[in-house]
């Protein structure tokens, strides 16, 4: 009866322990991603009220006053669309190949090659860049630098591969072997196999590995402060990616430390931080609807 | 039961207080208060890390140095993340306006030059001195040819440096006749002298801006031609005359309310040793 009841209880505690422990990790996570939006929106505010600071502008000259955020905005997408055309094929494909025509004790090898290669440092990849990748493009266009907007985006493509191809490959493994037997069982070809059964089952996996490799590409700061040439301007013409430019992040590891805290400039830096961490909210939530969506269809 | 408990519960306190007696000599050993934090200048850090070294081996006290550059130096100093700010230019009256409330004191530790320099393959091929007007027209973006001032026919590579750079502030305050202007013509813009000699000598027709002791064999200095046509080479000789156009001190910052230690690194940066390490930075010691 009594060690019933001290049984008894020892559950309940530890549940209300564990419960209280998760509930205060989660309020905590909360917490910190709203302390980070509210810092941002708040400091982003003398800029914002400061009048003729040319925001959308592309002119950046802290002494004149002047923060045009357009150089910078245009340099980050600009990079991450370039990164993102090199990172995808290139992941998906391998990704098939690892999953599809692979035995399980190469395929566990490869991955965890990937693994490390995902894990490097990014101010590994940019000695990189600056060493070899920056010379080995200037030699190959024939400029007369290669710290240029391609060079950034290739570098952080590779930076990418290895995070999108291990996450891609995943979603695409973890498609029960039902679905393959079944789809196999009903005269199949391999492609038919994997086109109409596997992709449509392993898409919101790879949505989510795509997602996560366009945060790390916005996000990225050393490796791409290296080598993209930091020039606070449109490139001429406005698509050309051998021309330099700069990022919102290499601009903030750039300047961030210049600026006094509270002064407008200061602002405008905090500013394009807040406009990033906007996009990649908005990339979020497009790519939650957009599956939502097709969920309704199946 | 109960006499065996008892010892048991004071070796178990009396560890519990020889731990926590450890622990704290141990914090208080790392929070030790004697270590100064010195940032700012990649052009005044070498001089000051190799004196730095000597310091703490005499006196125990460690002296962590950052690089960062003249701006980040001294905004760092006023926001007290830092004890010693270094700077490669005086303190602007901006800067001192944007924190009224804290009085700095600038100590010229040494003088050094900033020399416009170039690609090694542009020097060999004939293009040894530059008017200031040359220098101004090509960051203004008027020439953007080496042809036009006898060298090879291959476009200008220009590169500039972040806008709060000290080094940057030096070199367009006497090019340009405003240490802020906008540089229209440059085509890459970089940070340290590190960074800024990397570029320069990776490209074979560039001209950039270097701090005298960042020159070697793939970076060569421009002499100027003044405006009654002579030519002032970027020697130790000018630059200790003044005669070099881009002369400025070097400077440690500090604030009021510095901490002795920190007043008395920058005594030992003045001492004897100091300007040894000064000069051997490549350098001209400070004249006081």
């Amino acid at each position: 009866m009594n060690i019933a009841n001290r049984q008894t209880y020892r559950r309940t505690t530890n549940f209300s322990g564990t419960k209280i422990y998760c509930l205060a990790s989660a309020a905590i996570s909360v917490t910190i991603v709203c302390t980070i939006l509210v810092t941002l929106l708040v400091q982003s505010g003398p800029v914002l009220f400061t009048e003729n600071a040319g925001l959308i502008g592309t002119k950046w000259n802290p002494s004149d006053g002047q923060f045009g955020i357009l150089p910078m905005l245009f340099g980050s997408i600009f990079v991450m669309l370039i990164a993102v055309t090199i990172a995808f094929p290139l992941g998906l494909m391998a990704a098939v190949y690892i999953a599809e025509t692979r035995s399980s004790k190469l395929r566990r090898a490869l991955k965890s090659v990937l693994e490390i290669l995902a894990g490097i440092p990014s101010i590994v990849y940019g000695l990189i860049g600056v060493a070899y990748l920056n010379i080995w493009i200037a030699d190959l266009f024939d400029l007369q630098s290669g710290r240029i907007i391609l060079t950034a985006g290739i570098l952080l493509g590779i930076m990418i591969l290895p995070t999108f191809l291990t996450l891609t490959e995943d979603a695409i493994s973890a498609v029960p072997v039902k679905f393959r037997e079944n789809a196999k069982s009903l005269g199949l070809y391999r492609h038919e196999v994997f086109f109409s059964i596997i992709l449509p089952k392993a898409k919101s996996g790879i949505a989510g590995a795509g997602l996560l490799a366009l945060g790390r590409a916005l996000g990225e700061t050393m490796a791409v402060m290296l080598v993209i040439g930091s020039l606070d301007r449109l490139p001429s013409p406005l698509f050309n990616p051998l021309s330099s430019g700069q990022t919102i992040t290499s601009k903030l590891g750039r300047e961030v430390t210049e600026s006094a805290f509270g002064s407008p400039h200061f602002s405008a830096l905090v500013f394009m931080g807040l406009l990033l961490v906007l996009i990649t909210i908005l990339l979020t939530i497009v790519s939650r609807l957009m599956f939502k969506q097709e969920d309704r269809h199946v | 039961m109960s006499s065996e408990k008892a010892p048991f519960s004071t070796v178990f306190l009396m560890s519990k207080n020889i731990s926590i007696a450890l622990l704290s000599a141990v914090l208080a050993a790392c929070s030790a208060p004697e270590a100064i934090s010195v940032s700012g200048s990649s052009t005044v850090l070498p001089a000051v890390s190799k004196a730095a070294d000597q310091y703490s081996s005499r006196t125990g006290i460690s002296v962590i140095v950052n690089a960062g550059g003249s701006g980040g130096g001294f905004n760092q100093l006023a926001e007290g993340q830092t004890d010693i700010g270094m700077m490669s230019r005086d303190i602007t009256a901006g800067e001192l306006e944007k924190f009224k409330a804290i009085s700095f004191k600038e100590t010229a530790i040494g003088k050094d030059a900033v020399v416009p320099s170039i690609s090694s393959e542009i020097y060999d091929a004939g293009v040894e001195t530059l008017t200031l007007s040359q220098i101004a027209d090509i960051y203004a973006g008027r020439v953007d040819n080496w042809a036009e001032f006898g060298g090879p026919d291959r476009a200008i590579f220009a590169i500039d440096k972040e806008a709060s750079r000290g080094t940057r502030q030096i070199f367009m305050g006497v090019v340009m006749g405003d240490p802020k202007a906008e540089a229209p013509g440059a085509d890459l813009v970089t940070g340290s002298n590190n960074e800024e000699q990397t570029a320069l000598t990776q490209s074979d027709s560039a001209i950039g801006m270097l701090s005298y002791a960042w020159l070697n064999e793939d970076v060569r200095g421009l002499s100027i031609t003044l405006d009654d046509g002579r030519i002032v080479e970027p020697t130790l000789d000018t630059i200790r005359s003044g005669e070099f156009p881009f002369v400025r001190n070097l400077n440690v910052v500090t604030r009021q309310d510095t901490k002795p230690s920190a007043e008395d690194f920058i005594t030992f940066l003045l001492g004897p040793e100091g300007q040894k390490m000064v000069e051997e930075s490549g350098y001209i010691r400070a004249s006081n």
